[in-house]
């Protein structure tokens, strides 16, 4: 019975004129079609909108349709397409390696398709996706805040009882790359989180959750991403960012090609344009750091240094590591 | 409710008639029948003994847990002072003027996440009143605070049903007689008013109760980075914690579960509302209670609610919106456009047409879809009219989940599908109003058009339409703002280039965007309260024209 309504109700509402009904029956344009793909992504709406509207720029008649959200809410398109279907993007250009892999596990990317590219560091591609631009994860703090943590540990300072912001791994992908971070450095791992929980610190949403909360005064200091501390700064809220020992965590916002991609030449174009000299700069006008070297990123503060996870040994360990976190962090 | 001393109107006969039940329940098994049914098909793909076990999870029971206290507290909550504000307004405790209603209206016209953030901005830290006067509310994020948002949704909708029946079903003789006998006005109240609005209470005790099941707005900004789930949340999480197919399994048997919660909620109140006849007392008012001390205190608490209700939040969402960053005072020198420029960028203002045009489609549709039910007439449109309102009482998770599974493998990430559950969800809407606008319509008139030689279609024409006309852009106004202002079915279909606003101004706000989302909020809470409060003038000037002895009010 399903079937057989779902037909009618297609046939009477693409005679409505629905244009993802025309595009899904169609299937794919002629050769001579400009560059077209579909992109989902978990990047900001600031970058994306730079970087795509340099790209169509380039490419006279080249269109980019785009699904960004949250990490969170990109998985849940992703699942709704599984669901219906099949994926309907050809490019997920998302924020960190760990949900990426995911997409991997369940076979949605296909394989890397531009080996010629040279520019990416090593550490940041695997055999599906690479790197197009590093983020760090610092600790935002109030202006007034007497006295300012320099260290990770120091969050879990007496000193910032009930003060402390942390942003939710299931929502942020950056923020699941910060407890890989911590479950993987000896003296710290889910001992750290229980440490902050312990010291009182609240669990608020998402990475830019934090600054708004520790600039509204919710909070004292928190775990947050760099560029979001710099433009709260620039735009006059009370906040400053502490570059924290042993170094901020740094982590990749990777690209792939979907498996099931019908555009797979422009998804090529877009890619190849994403980490070209011209893309990266777009990147870094946008606040992040441009993945390939000699285009210049914003202002780090002198003697800056970073870590990182282990990736390759994090992959697959999202839903444990989850798991350990909700049953520490979460009520 | 029927227009006291009209005849039912007769059942329409012939071709058409078939024709339209026909429509209707295709239009039924496609818009809710069919997500329904798709929804159960989800739920088992894993099998049975993997939809028992995740029924049986910590999660799901927890959820279940919040989801039930909540809706049962802010039921109890709201009823009681939804029915003592109508009481209060018949007994002329309170002013009737048009200014009063707007102002208990606004929680309702406002979306709620609208009204969340508001909250938040008003009462949280760092909020206003945090500014002003070093206050905040403790609880805000957390049980008591979603509870407490609820109720304030819910207030005036059981306001709204109790003054209505009120209207028709008052006994001012048995209040009166009350009176005479001595009773003083409270033992009236709790003798002759509550008993005989047994069934109205019943009645808005479901929809406050169903209402509270289905939020998703206020457990989601309110609860959920607090770990307080309902089932309206704990759906959303599990699509958003996987992409794996078991995920689709898992959230479908938490949205059916959604479902049972509800019917059985319904099939309770049905019971309650079993042994209840109507009664449709003669018209008049009952014994007004003289302007005492205790009137005016009664007056001062209500407009004391108002204030701090909505008054307060939206005074600080304003300023919210205007303050160029997050953790300035909101002052004019930190004041700055910036926030309503990027709300209208060319993204958010493309999603802000799609909404306009997703929200005027729904009012027409349903609009001509309730008058299909209406227009049956008979037994087969009260049986059609119960059916519609199913997709009411669905869930909008669910609804959303269901009509996914059923349709995303042709319409996924389109508007049509978003459409097509804005739809389902708002045809008992347009129905519920239709069908009141119908029985207050003298059947006489069609009567006699008919018996003087007019057509079907120069009586639909010439009589009922002109009749209807009101009752007609009602329906549809009261759909297109519920489409504008829906966030729980969007936020679940939406796909490339067919977010709609209020799925915009949720993004945003997760994105730590407070002054945008403030901004946008704003954008799509203005034009409704603009437009009822124009209303509410014309209607005074009207009544003044014609009544100009009832000025004063």
């Amino acid at each position: 019975m399903r079937a057989g309504l779902g037909s009618v109700a297609v046939l009477a509402l693409a005679a409505c004129g629905s244009p993802s009904v025309s595009a899904a029956v169609q299937g794919p344009g002629p050769a001579a079609a400009p560059p077209s793909l579909t992109l989902y992504s978990s990047v900001t709406q600031e970058t994306i909108d730079a970087v795509v509207g340099g790209y169509e720029k380039a490419h006279l008649g080249a269109k980019v349709t785009v699904f960004r959200a949250p990490t969170g809410q990109l998985n849940a398109r992703l699942a709704a397409d599984q669901r219906s279907g099949g994926l309907r993007a050809d490019a997920i250009w998302g924020t960190d390696p760990l949900s990426m892999q995911s997409y991997s596990d369940q076979h949605l990317l296909a394989p890397w398709p531009l080996p010629e590219l040279t520019s990416v560091p090593e550490q940041y591609r695997t055999a599906d996706f690479w790197g197009t631009r590093l983020l760090y994860l610092v600790i935002v703090a109030r202006r007034d805040l007497k006295p300012q943590p320099t260290s990770w540990t120091d969050l879990t300072s007496p000193a910032y009882r009930g003060q402390v912001a942390v942003p939710d791994p299931a929502f942020a992908g950056s923020a699941l790359a910060a407890l890989g971070y911590f479950w993987q450095t000896p003296g710290m791992g889910v001992d750290f989180y229980a440490a902050l929980r312990a010291n009182g610190a609240k669990q608020v949403a998402s990475i830019p959750d934090v600054v708004t909360e520790v600039s509204q005064g919710s909070y004292q200091l928190g775990i947050t991403l760099d560029s979001g501390v710099r433009t709260a700064m620039k735009k006059g809220s009370p906040v400053v960012m502490v570059w924290p020992k042993p170094g901020a965590i740094v982590l990749y916002s990777p690209i792939a090609m979907t498996a099931r991609s019908a555009h797979s030449a422009a998804v090529k174009e877009f890619m190849t344009y994403v980490l070209s000299t011209q893309g990266q700069k777009l990147i870094a006008d946008t606040g992040w750091q441009p993945i390939i070297s000699g285009v210049p990123g914003p202002p780090q503060p002198a003697r800056a240094t970073s870590v990182a996870p282990e990736w390759t040994s994090l992959f697959g360990q999202q839903k444990a590591l989850l798991a350990r976190y909700r049953s520490i962090f979460v009520q | 409710m029927r227009r006291a001393g009209s005849e039912p109107a007769p059942a329409r006969t012939g071709p058409l008639r078939v024709v339209a039940i026909v429509v209707v329940v295709a239009l039924f098994a496609v818009l809710i029948a069919t997500p329904l049914v798709s929804l159960a098909h989800g739920a088992m793909d894993q099998g049975w003994s993997a939809m028992a076990q995740l029924l049986g999870g910590a999660d799901v029971r927890t959820a279940l847990w919040h989801t039930v206290l909540l809706a049962v507290i802010v039921t109890a909550v709201s009823v009681t002072m939804g029915t003592a504000l109508a009481l209060a307004f018949d007994r002329a405790m309170l002013p009737a003027t048009a200014r009063w209603r707007l102002a208990l209206l606004v929680p309702l016209l406002v979306p709620q996440f609208a009204v969340t953030l508001s909250w938040t901005q008003a009462y949280g830290s760092g909020g206003l009143c945090d500014h002003l006067l070093g206050v905040t509310l403790p609880g805000l994020y957390g049980p008591f605070g979603i509870g407490l948002l609820l109720t304030v949704d819910s207030v005036p909708l059981t306001w709204l049903i109790v003054t209505a029946a009120m209207a028709v079903r008052r006994e001012p003789d048995l209040a009166r007689a009350a009176r005479a006998s001595g009773a003083d006005p409270w033992t009236t109240v709790w003798t002759i008013d509550l008993p005989l609005l047994r069934g109205v209470l019943t009645a808005a005790a479901a929809v406050v109760f169903v209402n509270s099941v289905n939020s998703f707005a206020v457990p989601q900004v309110l609860g959920s980075a607090q770990g307080y789930q309902t089932l309206a949340t704990l759906v959303y999480q599990q699509l958003t914690l996987s992409v794996g197919p078991e995920a689709f399994a898992q959230l479908s048997t938490t949205a059916l579960l959604m479902v049972a919660l509800v019917l059985v909620a319904l099939g309770g109140a049905g019971r309650g509302l079993g042994g209840d006849q109507a009664r449709y007392g003669t018209s008049g008012t009952p014994p007004a209670l003289a302007r005492d001390p205790c009137s005016r205190v009664v007056a001062l608490s209500v407009a004391a609610y108002v204030v701090l209700v909505s008054g307060l939040p939206l005074v600080a969402l304003v300023l919210t919106s205007l303050t160029r960053a997050a953790g300035l005072a909101p002052v004019p020198g930190n004041w700055s456009p910036a926030h309503y420029q990027a709300a209208l960028n060319a993204s958010a203002g493309v999603a802000l047409t799609r909404s306009l045009v997703l929200a005027v489609a729904a009012g027409l549709l349903v609009t001509a879809m309730a008058s299909l039910v209406v227009g049956v007439g008979g037994e087969w449109s009260r049986r059609l009219g119960t059916a519609v309102t199913l997709g009411f009482a669905i869930p909008g998770s669910a609804l959303a989940v269901g009509t996914l599974i059923g349709y995303g493998t042709w319409l996924g990430g389109s508007a049509m599908i978003i459409l097509m559950a804005y739809l389902a969800k708002s045809w008992a809407l347009g129905h519920r109003v239709m069908s009141a606008g119908v029985d207050r319509m003298a059947p006489e008139l069609t009567r006699a058009g008919r018996a003087s030689g007019g057509s079907p279609v120069a009586v639909l024409r010439t009589i009922t339409a002109p009749l209807m006309s009101t009752t007609l852009a009602t329906s549809a106004g009261i759909v297109m703002l519920f489409a504008l202002h829906e966030l729980t079915m969007s936020t679940i279909l939406y796909g490339p280039d067919t977010a709609t606003f209020a799925v915009v101004v949720l993004n945003q706000q997760q994105l730590g965007e407070i002054g945008g989302s403030a901004a946008m909020a704003i954008i799509l809470t203005l034009p409704p309260l603009l437009l009822l409060a124009t209303g509410a003038l014309l209607l005074r000037r009207r009544d003044h024209r014609l009544h100009p002895a009832r000025v004063p009010r």
